[in-house]
């Protein structure tokens, strides 16, 4: 599985996580603990994967934690606080967060068109980039864009920590007087 | 050496670094500005347009075992950059800041481990000098990545100082480029680098902007220090000549110190209204105002920004503090406080004289930068020996009809204007025509562009392209003690003998005439060292009694006779020869009578009885 598709599954997984407090089934499918099918007789263990799954998943976190404490916001409790605290506490979250997306990766609309235009889908239209919503019939060859979607294009995250610290999102502090 | 493949400008900063080069290779190859890789993060390697000059000294409580390693390098035991400023800004008693204000200091040792100044961690110590070095190595490297299969050592190398840098600041720098793996560069003033970046960018057409008779001021106010230089248009051979006529002081005063004065302000309202501000977010202010301070002064509609300091636990948005620059206070604190519109007969505040001060920085006393420029313009009252007579006002202020900003802190289009306003008034009250618009002469890229002019001086050097005439940028003498009976708790008056006359030129040589000194074969011989950059009249071998406060005291030199043949203690009778080097240096060397023997005297740069 490359690595956009990890990437892909990794940050959807979050997002699904966050926003709906389950999986997507794909993830769920593809990324199912091994029930493995027992490994031939005779044949070498397999070599501990370099990188583990969640590894670029727990980076991203950490960048978005170190560079604009998203962790820290998402993780607490706001629901007692004014909207004007929050405002004031979410513009620094956003600005840190949105530059430390825009340094690590770039992402860009799947669909070119602007939101509110027709656009011509025919039977190639691939459901994994465009959704069709509504009276979707074999017969549709037009739309109205409501949501341009959103890929990746670029990605470059820098390398991994040791091995040992690929959990950690982000360390304690404790200050020595 | 073969010849180079490139020039490269280094510029050397008190707070960042820069780094231009040019191919020398293709005939109409551009100045391009080299980014510089850096630590950016733990374990991110990441190339920047400025190399921040913070050196941090980590022991392994700071970073995981491997993760501060470079490229080209195994050894971890400095980081130096982004990380290291951000990683010094939580632990501030392992963070060198500031070398090359160090670097100019001469009341410290420079080439002791002294920095980081004041911490009570114990570990690694460092000294100005190795820091300097140290930050020139990583540009070394970082370049090389770059131009692969060039050594940087190679090349043909400019490395910038302040034109205010005295001759043992010069001295050091070449030290640590020489402990970089680079003995062979060439200084050039941080001025007339920027001078040149604007010929660069105007090419031919600067002819145009510009006649005989003109003086531009260069302003040049950096995160750390303020620097000014005037250069004069003149006429060679029926063509346009420029000329660097002359520096002014050393001043320690620059856009962090108002950035600070900006956080303390957020700080105090934040505290009456009854938050708690530690100094660990005071350090997080000073980085917010400062960039408050750069987008209020981009974007003059804006009347406020916003700073904001999150809670430093991890309840974010309860812990949160919400403080603003107001546009009034920028007014107030930065162009009122920094820039006010004074008199040109204006004079900094002086020091103040404690009785125990704490040895730190020389901070200038006054932050007005705009006095600093009317106590230089108003100082140069004589004129450089062999050059018309420079512009000047009725009043005796030297009348500048252009000016070229540079520096980060001149970015601001309100502190430009209000120089200028202030330049004019001036100008106006000495029966002198102000600076038009058209007189701003602009130099793009105001962060780098001492690199840049650096690379094009470079290469204007080798094909002989059009070049500021320099020279010495001060006047040097020797101190002679008067003969005349000792007199309890009083020195003995001291006479000045000039050795090195201000504008003397790179590559030349001159002998004091006149005057013999007998030193001691096998002793050390001390001579006073003194220093103006004012006077400018006095020829070599003259001798002056009365100077006020024109000159200026430097380090002491020291020579030791080795007896070549000689029996010690015999007394050599030796004369004295001045030389300023091609790289930009001055030497001066003691010569037997028969010239057969030379001793050179050295700067003593260890530390000095205060």
């Amino acid at each position: 599985m490359g690595f956009a598709a990890r990437f892909s599954a990794a940050l959807r997984s979050f997002f699904a996580l966050l926003f709906s407090g389950r999986m997507p089934d794909d993830v769920l499918d593809r990324f199912r603990p091994a029930q493995a099918a027992a490994p031939a007789p005779g044949a070498p263990p397999p070599a501990a994967p370099p990188t583990d799954e969640g590894d670029r998943a727990v980076q991203l976190l950490a960048i978005l934690q170190r560079d604009g404490r998203l962790v820290d916001f998402l993780q607490e409790d706001i629901a007692a606080y004014a909207d004007a605290q929050v405002g004031i506490a979410v513009r620094d979250v956003h600005a840190n967060c949105r530059a430390a997306l825009a340094r690590y990766l770039t992402l860009e609309p799947v669909c070119t068109a602007a939101e509110g235009t027709g656009v011509a889908i025919d039977a190639a239209t691939d459901p994994a980039r465009v959704k069709l919503v509504g009276a979707v019939s074999a017969a549709a060859r037009q739309g109205i864009v409501q949501h341009r979607g959103w890929q990746v294009a670029r990605i470059a995250l820098p390398p991994l920590p040791r091995l040992e610290d690929r959990r950690i999102v982000a360390p304690a502090e404790i200050e020595v007087a | 050496m073969s010849s180079p493949r490139y020039v490269v400008g280094i510029d050397l900063g008190t707070t960042n670094c820069a780094l231009a080069s040019l191919d020398l290779a293709t005939e109409t190859a551009r100045v391009e500005v080299d980014d510089i890789a850096q630590l950016v993060n733990v374990g991110e390697l990441a190339a920047r347009p400025l190399l921040p000059s913070f050196l941090y000294l980590p022991d392994d409580k700071d970073f995981p075992p491997g993760s501060t390693r470079l490229p080209w390098n195994t050894d971890d035991s400095a980081v130096i950059g982004e990380l290291a400023r951000r990683r010094g800004a939580e632990r501030p008693g392992r963070l060198v800041a500031s070398a090359k204000s160090w670097l100019c200091h001469s009341g410290v040792d420079r080439t002791a481990p002294i920095l980081p100044w004041g911490s009570s961690e114990d570990g690694l110590r460092v000294s100005p000098l190795d820091a300097s070095a140290r930050y020139l190595e990583h540009m070394a490297r970082a370049w090389e990545q770059q131009h692969s299969g060039e050594r940087l050592c190679d090349q043909d190398v400019l490395v910038t100082v302040p034109a205010s840098f005295d001759e043992a600041a010069r001295e050091l720098t070449l030290r640590a480029t020489a402990q970089a793996g680079m003995p062979s560069v060439r200084l050039l003033e941080e001025p007339q680098a920027a001078f040149y970046a604007w010929l660069d960018l105007a090419g031919e057409r600067w002819r145009d902007r510009v006649k005989v008779g003109d003086l531009v001021l260069v302003c040049d106010v950096g995160g750390g220090t303020t620097d000014f230089s005037l250069i004069a248009v003149t006429e060679s051979e029926a063509a346009l000549a420029l000329a660097r006529v002359a520096v002014g002081d050393h001043i320690l005063l620059g856009g962090d110190n108002m950035d600070l004065a900006l956080a303390r302000l957020v700080q105090q309202r934040l505290e009456q209204a009854g938050h708690k501000v530690d100094a660990m977010q005071l350090q997080a202010l000073w980085l917010q105002c400062g960039a408050a301070k750069e987008r209020l002064f981009e974007e003059p509609s804006l009347d406020r920004q916003p700073v904001t300091l999150l809670g430093r636990g991890s309840r974010l948005v309860g812990g949160t503090i919400k403080g603003e620059v107001l546009r009034e206070d920028l007014n107030r604190v930065i162009v009122e406080g920094f820039f006010p519109r004074v008199p040109a007969d204006a004079e900094p505040a002086r020091q103040r004289r404690v009785g125990l001060q704490e040895l730190g920085l020389p901070y200038a006393a006054d932050p007005a930068i705009t006095r600093h420029l009317a106590r230089f313009l108003m100082r140069q009252a004589s004129d450089a020996p062999g050059l018309d007579a420079i512009r000047r006002g009725h009043g005796g202020l030297a009348a500048p009809t252009h000016v070229l900003f540079n520096g980060g802190v001149m970015k601001a289009p309100a502190l430009r204007d209000r120089v200028l306003e202030t330049l004019n008034d001036w100008l106006a009250a000495q029966g002198c025509p102000a600076i038009a618009g058209d007189g701003v002469l602009d130099a793009p890229d105001l962060d780098r562009a001492v690199a840049r002019g650096a690379a094009f001086y470079g290469r204007a050097r080798r094909r002989n392209g059009i070049r500021i005439r320099g020279g010495s940028p001060r006047t040097y003498y020797i101190g002679i003690e008067s003969a005349m009976p000792a007199v309890p708790g009083l020195d003995a008056p001291m006479k000045a003998l000039c050795v090195v006359p201000f504008g003397m030129e790179e590559g030349t040589e001159a002998t004091i005439p006149g005057r013999e000194f007998g030193l001691v074969v096998g002793e050390p011989a001390e001579f006073r060292f003194l220093s103006s950059t004012v006077r400018k009249h006095d020829a070599v071998g003259t001798l002056i009694e009365d100077w006020g406060d024109d000159l200026l005291e430097q380090e002491p030199l020291e020579v030791m006779l080795e007896g070549q043949g000689t029996a010690v203690d015999q007394v050599v009778p030796v004369r004295l020869e001045a030389k300023v080097t091609e790289v930009g240096t001055l030497e001066l060397w003691c010569v037997s009578r028969d010239g057969c023997q030379r001793w050179k005297l050295e700067l003593n740069i260890r530390e000095r009885d205060r």
